[in-house]
Parts: structure tokens; sequence; C-alpha cells
């Protein structure tokens, strides 16, 4: 069954859009992760121009987050206060990146920039989380227990100045660093189309020593209010938001993502991350292939403004 | 005053040549075409027949002719843009905008159109895909060359450009018919099928239909909100968004 999609002005299979939906909403209930990293990509391969597919899954991955997002807010998993620092930051970041998607739109660098912007952060992410996954396998088949670095651990991050106290992670730790990550997120998720949870997820972790019980929450919740932001100013400033394209990518993933949480639950930790850190490499290198090898075409077209 | 002169005189040369004075009676299947959720293309049957001039006292007219059918979509700027090798990957170096291009142009003729006419009577008409790509382009003469045939065979590819030459029949001496299928990709907007009556090499009537491709009812709706209130539009989306999410959560919470 076909439906046409009124911004993207094509019509594509209903049952292709919510499938893709689904397929990528389980991986991401799997996970714990958005999915706006494969969905943008297949649309984009799959004849969606991508200025719409960037933007039409930011409001994808705002429906995608919001169901964990509320499940963590119930069981108190969510630092508010630190999540309100890394909104503001990220709405920044997302104001600068909704900005240089247009700039670069009209110069035609729009899809090289998504291009390698995929492939080195994918790429970068891919191998420090497979790294980390295959020793934590090699080690647990061993039978050595795993000693995770203790959160209260110090490294240079907790040197630096304007320190502010976040009672539920049990942090007192500088803002810079906690504004800086929320501006990198922001600027890169806004520009690419992706949530960002899971770089977001480990700079948490690792560089801000935020504990387990509250890393996932609060990433949501900041995943939520950026994406929500980074749509409403896609909208204004490109008109590209396709509400129908992402309704059926929503309806799918929110579906998908419940079977994939559901299944997720009989795989182990490091088993889960490795899968993801395989699944991220894909991706990278995918995109990767595309800027390297011939294209199929060298001349390729776009409409730069309509005269009606 | 000169020019209107010479306007003048070239209106009064070229007016049709004595003996094949004739008009055309023709008319098109649709003059909305309506883009709906399940739209999907849509077909589309030009007909007509060749009649002697109103007045001239002609009782019929005497063949062969020859019928060109152009249909021409609404215009946008568009570039094509050229991606080479450089520092190990492939990027866009070079593009030419082609400004108020067709976005959609489709010529239906009875016979191969270099048989027809001479080709500078067919550039001049813009009958031919080319001449729309090789009008004055900042770009200069071999730039405007080389990407303005590159984006004719984008164009082609995408089903937005093409000359069927075999696509006007004609059912007798005098009356055709020819079908043209509009793809889903056709943007909506005004667009123009100019009909031309050719014999021996001559244009000897042209009449000109237009029609319309327009978004309605719900997509007419939303294409219009994202272009008049984006902000609202939006808004619209993340509440949209926050529901589904949160349904999808009830629904299935165990």
């Amino acid at each position: 069954m076909q439906i046409y999609l009124p911004i993207a002005e094509l019509s594509v299979n209903l049952f292709f859009l919510v499938g893709i939906g689904g397929a990528v909403g389980f991986l991401s209930g799997l996970f714990g992760v958005g999915g706006g990293f494969l969905l943008t990509p297949l649309l984009i391969f799959s004849g969606v121009p991508a200025p719409v597919a960037v933007a039409s899954v930011t409001g994808q991955v705002v429906a995608a987050s919001t169901s964990g997002a509320l499940s963590h807010y119930r069981r108190g998993g969510i630092d508010l206060h630190l999540a309100m620092y890394l909104i503001l930051s990220g709405i920044l970041g997302a104001f600068g990146g909704v900005a240089t998607f247009s700039v670069l739109r009209a110069a035609g660098q729009l899809d090289l920039v998504i291009a390698v912007g995929f492939v080195v952060l994918l790429g970068f992410v891919g191998i420090l989380m497979l790294q980390e996954a295959v020793r934590a396998l090699l080690k647990s088949r061993q039978g050595v227990v795993v000693r995770e670095r203790l959160p209260n651990q110090h490294s240079w991050i907790h040197g630096l100045p304007w320190r502010v106290r976040f009672k539920k992670s049990r942090l007192y730790i500088s803002v810079l660093p906690v504004l800086a990550i929320g501006l990198f997120i922001g600027f890169v998720g806004s520009l690419l189309g992706i949530g960002g949870g899971f770089v977001m997820v480990p700079a948490l972790v690792y560089l801000l020593r935020v504990p387990g019980n509250v890393v996932i929450g609060t990433s949501l919740a900041q995943v939520v209010a950026m994406m929500a932001a980074t749509t409403i100013m896609h909208a204004v400033q490109s008109q590209s938001v396709d509400i129908l394209l992402a309704f059926c990518l929503m309806v799918g993933g929110t579906a998908g993502a419940q079977f994939g949480a559901a299944a997720g639950q009989h795989l182990r930790g490091e088993q889960l991350r490795g899968l993801l850190a395989l699944l991220v490499l894909a991706v990278a290198i995918r995109f990767g292939l595309s800027l390297v090898l011939a294209p199929d075409d060298v001349f390729s077209m776009a409409v730069t403004s309509v005269v009606r | 005053m000169s020019r209107l002169l010479a306007l003048l005189l070239i209106v009064l040369f070229s007016a049709v040549p004595a003996g094949a004075a004739a008009r055309l009676v023709s008319g098109v299947s649709n003059d909305t075409i309506q883009i709906t959720s399940s739209f999907d293309g849509e077909r589309l049957t030009f007909f007509g027949t060749i009649a002697p001039e109103a007045g001239s006292g002609q009782r019929y007219v005497e063949g062969p002719f020859d019928v060109v059918i152009v249909v021409l979509g609404p215009t946008q700027d568009r570039v094509a843009r050229e991606k080479t090798h450089n520092f190990g990957i492939w990027l866009n170096t070079e593009q030419v905008e082609f400004k108020r291009f067709p976005s959609y142009f489709h010529v239906l003729s009875s016979r191969r159109l270099l048989e027809i006419a001479d080709i500078n009577l067919l550039n001049q008409n813009f009958i031919l895909p080319e001449a729309h790509a090789m009008v004055p382009n900042i770009a200069g003469f071999m730039k405007t060359l080389v990407f303005g045939r590159e984006l004719i065979r984008l164009m082609s590819e995408q089903g937005l450009f093409g000359v069927q030459e075999n696509g006007v029949r004609f059912h007798s001496d005098t009356f055709y018919s020819a079908q043209l299928t509009l793809p889903s990709s056709a943007p909506p907007g005004p667009y123009i099928a100019q009909t031309y009556v050719f014999q021996n090499g001559e244009i000897i009537a042209r009449k000109s239909e237009g029609f319309a491709v327009r978004k309605i009812a719900f997509e007419r709706f939303l294409a219009q909100s994202a272009t008049q209130y984006p902000l609202l539009y939006g808004i619209a989306c993340v509440i949209l968004a926050l529901f589904t999410g949160w349904l999808g959560g009830v629904l299935f919470r165990r």
C-alpha cells in the first residue's frame, strides 16, 4: 500500500516505513538506544531526501525515547538537575547544528558532512565499545571478576572550576564538562538526525562517573527534550519535517521497542554491548564505503528553490 | 517604436502559409490531478482534431499532419553537481545552477521529432529537452553544455523528463489522441500542455491547455501548515511524538 508523503513529495510503501520503524525500534529497545543512527541512513539509502530524513527522524527519536524516559522517571532514575544542564547546553548546540545544516544544504555539502560525521562518530564509538565488550567477554570467560573503575576515582575533569553538586548522581563536579557534552551532542545530533544516546551514555559514565542507576534515565530525558527542540527548529528553519513519515516510523518504532526490550532480557550486558558495537561499526563502514568507492554516478541534482 | 514595427513585421510574415489554414480543437482528460494519501501517479489523455480555419470557407483540411504535445511542469531553480575524487574521498566540487528549470517535461509526438521538423525550429519552441538547459547561464557555455546534458539525463532517469516519439496516435487523418502517465514524483503546481500541429516541417496550428497537480484534503493541509505556520507545525509534531511514545508505553506495559 503506497502512501504519499506531503513534505518529501514522493510516495512510499506504508508497510516498508512501519517495517523499518519496527525493526529499528526492536534494536533500539534491545540495546537501549534511540535508533536514529540506523533510521536516518536507512531512509537516505531508500530514496528519501537527506534533509527530510534527518528532520523527520528527529521527531521519531522523541517518540522512541519518551516511553523509556517516563518509566525511568517513575522509578526515580533521572537526575533532573544534571539533565537540566545537559538540556540547556544541548538546545544551544542544536541551534548551531540546525543553522549549519541549512548552510551546508545550500552549499551542496550536506550529504558529505552527514557521511563523514557518521563515519567519524560511529567509527570511533563503535571501536571503543567493541574493545570494551570483547575485553569484558574474555575476562568473564576466564572466570576473572571484572573490577569496574570506582565512580569516585578522580581524573583531570574533577579539577575544573565552577563545581556544582548533583545530589541524585552523588557528584560534585565542574559544570564545564557537562555543558561541553550537552553542546557537542546537541550540535552533532541535530546535524546528523540522531539522538546521541550512544555517545551520551559512555560520556556520562566514563567522563563524569555518573552512577549506573541514573545514567540511562538522564540520557533519555536529555534526548527527549533536546530532540523535541530540534524538531521545532528544523520545522521552522528548513521546513523539512514530514509529519506523516515521522508518524509511520513512530508507530513501528514504539511497538518494536517493546519487543526489543523483552528480548534484551535474555542476553547478557557484554553480549548486548558487543552486538551494538558491531551494528554501529557496520553503519560507519557503509558510510565510509560510500565516500571512498567511486560513485555509480558522479553527477547529482538538487532543487534550490521552488518558483510557483 | 522600431522594435514594435519589427515585431509587427515578424507577426505578419510568419503567419500561416496560405493553403494550410488549420486550427486545432483539443482537450485534456483531467484539469486537476489530485494528490491524496494514496497518490501513485495518474494517467492523462490528450485528444484533438485538426479542423479548417474558422471563416476560411474550407470544408476539410488535407493531411498528413504531425502532432507534438509538450507537457511542462512548474519551474524550479535546480543545480547539477559533479563529484570528483579528492584526498581519497568523493565530494561535490563543481555545480551549475539552472534558474527556472522545468520540474517536469515530456514530449509526445506522432513521429520522430527530427523527421517532423528542423532542429532549429524545435529548439526555438523548446520542444527538445536540451533547449531548456541551453539558456544563457553565468557558468559559461561549455559548463552549461556538460552539466545541462547531465541534468537532463538525471531528470530522465527519475521519469521527470522524457520523449515518446510514438506517443501520439492518429485514429483518422485529423483525429489524434495521446496518453501520458504522470509519476507520483511529479511535483505539484500548474502544468501546461502545448500542442503543435506540423505540416511539411512548419507549425500550422498550436494550442495550449493548462491543468493543475494539487495536494488536496489532508495532504494539502499538512503541506500548507508546514510552510505557513512552521512553529505550530513543529510543536504539533512534538506533541504527536510525545503522545505516541507515551501511548506505546501504556499499551505495552506488562
